[in-house]
């Protein structure tokens, strides 16, 4: 009992990064109507930029805070300097994402090197309650989680700004003519999700070591949270990436842990196939063109 | 000079079934001239690559052009998909190292050699082809890329997992190819033509069916689906048929990469060969019969021409393949077409600007 209790822990904790990632995808993917191949590579950008100012001697908290300005630079770079001009070819804004993705791979590959990095548990305190054992790093990912899925969920669905960003998203003529920056809250949204994937893989290097590699893994993950929660659905992503940590959780514990990968795989392309809107529902992402 | 430039651009940017980029028109007045053009291109550069090893151009460059050689057969196929039907996959390497490991598990388990292993590569990575297009019948554009994407990344864990059948994670030895004719396929040269051979064929292929009243059908169906299938296409049976075709190019490919290279191990057809397959095709441009080739060359080449180590090269690729889908949509090879055909403007005046 002990045990599965632990195993979920350690399985939230994961899913929480999990979900980070998908509301990120689900977010650019889903309202500013872009796919981003790169996003795994936004995500170990923030990681290696965490563990290079903590290497620097600055406080975990402090480098994770200066990993999200960095990769929410890199965003508004990307956005306005690449996926600007693809916005009408969705297709060829994804195609180009995979150039900037082996890109970025291999920049930070040159700039430092391709082994895997890791920065001391930033907290190095374990929580015991009852018989059960918590790293309070774990504990601090999953609430931190919490904390940024309730400021996007209301951000979304509560303010101005997100009625004012569906707007955009059921029809941008419209939206447009109501004198709403269209362009300007792609940008917001593409920023945003990036700063997303910032915290993610500063939260991420909090917990295992990555390597300048693991976009592609992390990539392929969030897509298949964010589109079995429905493109552009906080609450789908949440829920998807809670299905998904689990799962992944107890498979390694009393399943067969090798083929854990392959389990949410096939679980996506299942749900692609059956509910190609995803399981709650969302904006069915751009037009596919 | 910049505006005649820019006109004779436009039509092949768009690359619509009106431009004159499409290789498959049959149609119009300067057909002919433009066939013998074509005939005269392809003789001329198969007799250049041809007589490439008599260059004595040494080994390396031999291995990296064989390499380029079975690179881009894959690619043709990728090429039929993405140019003619308009459905893009980045899990392209998956057909590939089906091809290879259907080669290399019979000569593991039964002993089946190359040329028998062969027809069975090509048949089971064009019944991959079709099992992986399936989901395209339901789901479209980018969602398709991305189970594309899962089913590569599926294939991994199988063949990681597949225990002794195979070889796991350390992979799978393949032995030499017996001879025919008394010809040795272990030396390069030999080896080398026929890489050629087969890229020969693959091209002939490629030309017939993108000329063929079966590839008008698939650009029709890139070109708007709904119209196509109203007309009374079948489109779902041409989309698996062109998945089917795409996955055999792909098993070509896989049983010459996994004889060339002796040795094959899951790594090989994972996420990262798929994407390099995936910009290969954008580079050099998937519409025209000899860009998937262009793609292939280039980045085959070019960290050896340019004498970049692999990271580099890496950067060097992403970069370029941003530079060309922001300023020459139609890939590198519209561009060279487009800059021949300026020069045969200059030079003969109204020849090229007949078919627009």
């Amino acid at each position: 009992m002990e045990i599965l209790i632990q195993q979920l822990v350690n399985s939230l904790s994961v899913a929480s990064v999990t979900i980070l990632i998908g509301m990120g995808i689900t977010l650019i993917f889903g309202l500013a109507g872009i796919v981003n191949f790169a996003h795994g590579e936004f995500l170990m950008i923030g990681g290696i930029a965490t563990w290079f100012f903590v290497g620097m001697g600055l406080n975990f908290f402090v480098a994770l805070l200066l990993a999200m300005v960095v990769v929410g630079a890199l965003g508004f770079v990307a956005e306005r300097c690449l996926f600007r001009f693809t916005l009408d070819r969705p297709m060829n804004g994804f195609i180009m994402s995979i150039g900037l993705s082996v890109i970025l791979q291999h920049v930070v590959v040159r700039v430092f090197d391709e082994f895997q990095k890791s920065t001391p548990d930033p907290l190095g305190a374990v929580w015991v309650v009852g018989d059960v054992h918590i790293i309070a790093m774990r504990a601090v990912v999953v609430v931190i989680t919490a904390i940024v899925v309730a400021i996007t969920y209301f951000g979304i669905t509560r303010s101005r700004y997100g009625l004012a960003l569906r707007a955009s998203v059921a029809d941008q003529a419209t939206a447009e003519l109501m004198g709403i920056p269209v362009r300007r809250y792609v940008t917001g949204v593409f920023v945003y999700g990036s700063i997303l994937a910032g915290l993610g893989g500063a939260l991420m290097i909090g917990l295992f070591p990555i390597t300048p590699f693991v976009g592609s893994v992390v990539i392929t993950r969030g897509f298949v949270v964010s589109l079995m929660g429905g493109l552009g659905n906080v609450n789908g992503a949440v829920l998807a990436g809670l299905v998904l940590g689990l799962v992944d959780g107890l498979s390694a514990g009393y399943g067969y842990p090798e083929w854990t990968d392959a389990y949410s795989l096939v679980l996506m392309i299942v749900i692609l196939v059956v509910r190609p809107q995803g399981l709650l529902g969302g904006t069915l992402g751009p037009k596919a063109s | 000079m910049t505006m005649e430039f820019l006109n004779l651009k436009v039509p092949m940017a768009l690359g619509g079934a009106h431009g004159k980029a499409p290789a498959g028109s049959t149609e119009g007045a300067g057909n002919r001239g433009r066939r013998i053009e074509q005939i005269a291109l392809a003789v001329a550069l198969i007799a250049i690559v041809a007589a490439l090893p008599s260059l004595n151009i040494g080994y390396r460059f031999l291995s990296i052009a064989i390499t380029t050689g079975y690179t881009a057969i894959a690619l043709y196929g990728l090429g039929l998909q993405f140019g003619q039907a308009g459905i893009m996959s980045v899990g392209h390497a998956a057909m590939l190292g089906v091809g290879a490991y259907t080669a290399a598990m019979l000569s593991n388990h039964l002993g089946v050699g190359f040329w028998a292993a062969l027809p069975a590569s090509i048949v089971f990575a064009a019944i991959a082809g079709g099992l992986v297009g399936l989901p395209s019948l339901r789901v479209s554009g980018q969602h398709y890329i991305i189970i594309t994407f899962c089913c590569c990344a599926l294939l991994v864990i199988c063949l990681t997992n597949g225990g002794k059948l195979t070889g796991a994670a350390t992979g799978l030895d393949v032995g030499s190819i017996p001879r025919v004719f008394g010809i040795n396929f272990d030396k390069l040269f030999n080896y080398y033509y026929l890489v050629l051979a087969a890229l020969v064929i693959t091209l002939g292929l490629v030309y017939a069916i993108v000329n063929s009243s079966y590839g008008r059908t698939l650009r029709s169906i890139r070109e708007n689906e709904q119209l196509a299938r109203a007309i009374g296409i079948n489109v779902d049976l041409h989309k698996i048929g062109v998945f089917m075709a795409s996955g055999a190019f792909a098993g070509l490919a896989g049983i010459l990469q996994v004889y060339y290279l002796r040795h094959i191990s899951p790594t090989l057809y994972g996420a990262f060969p798929s994407l390099y397959l995936a910009l290969m095709v954008m580079l050099g441009g998937g519409r025209l019969i000899y860009g998937p080739l262009i793609g292939a060359i280039i980045v085959n080449f070019l960290p050896e021409v340019m004498d970049l180590n692999p990271v580099d090269s890496r950067i060097a690729y992403g970069v370029a393949l941003l530079v060309v889908i922001l300023l020459l949509p139609g890939g590198v090879s519209s561009g060279l077409l487009a800059i021949y055909r300026w020069i045969c403007g200059r030079l003969f005046g109204r020849v090229s600007k007949a078919g627009s």
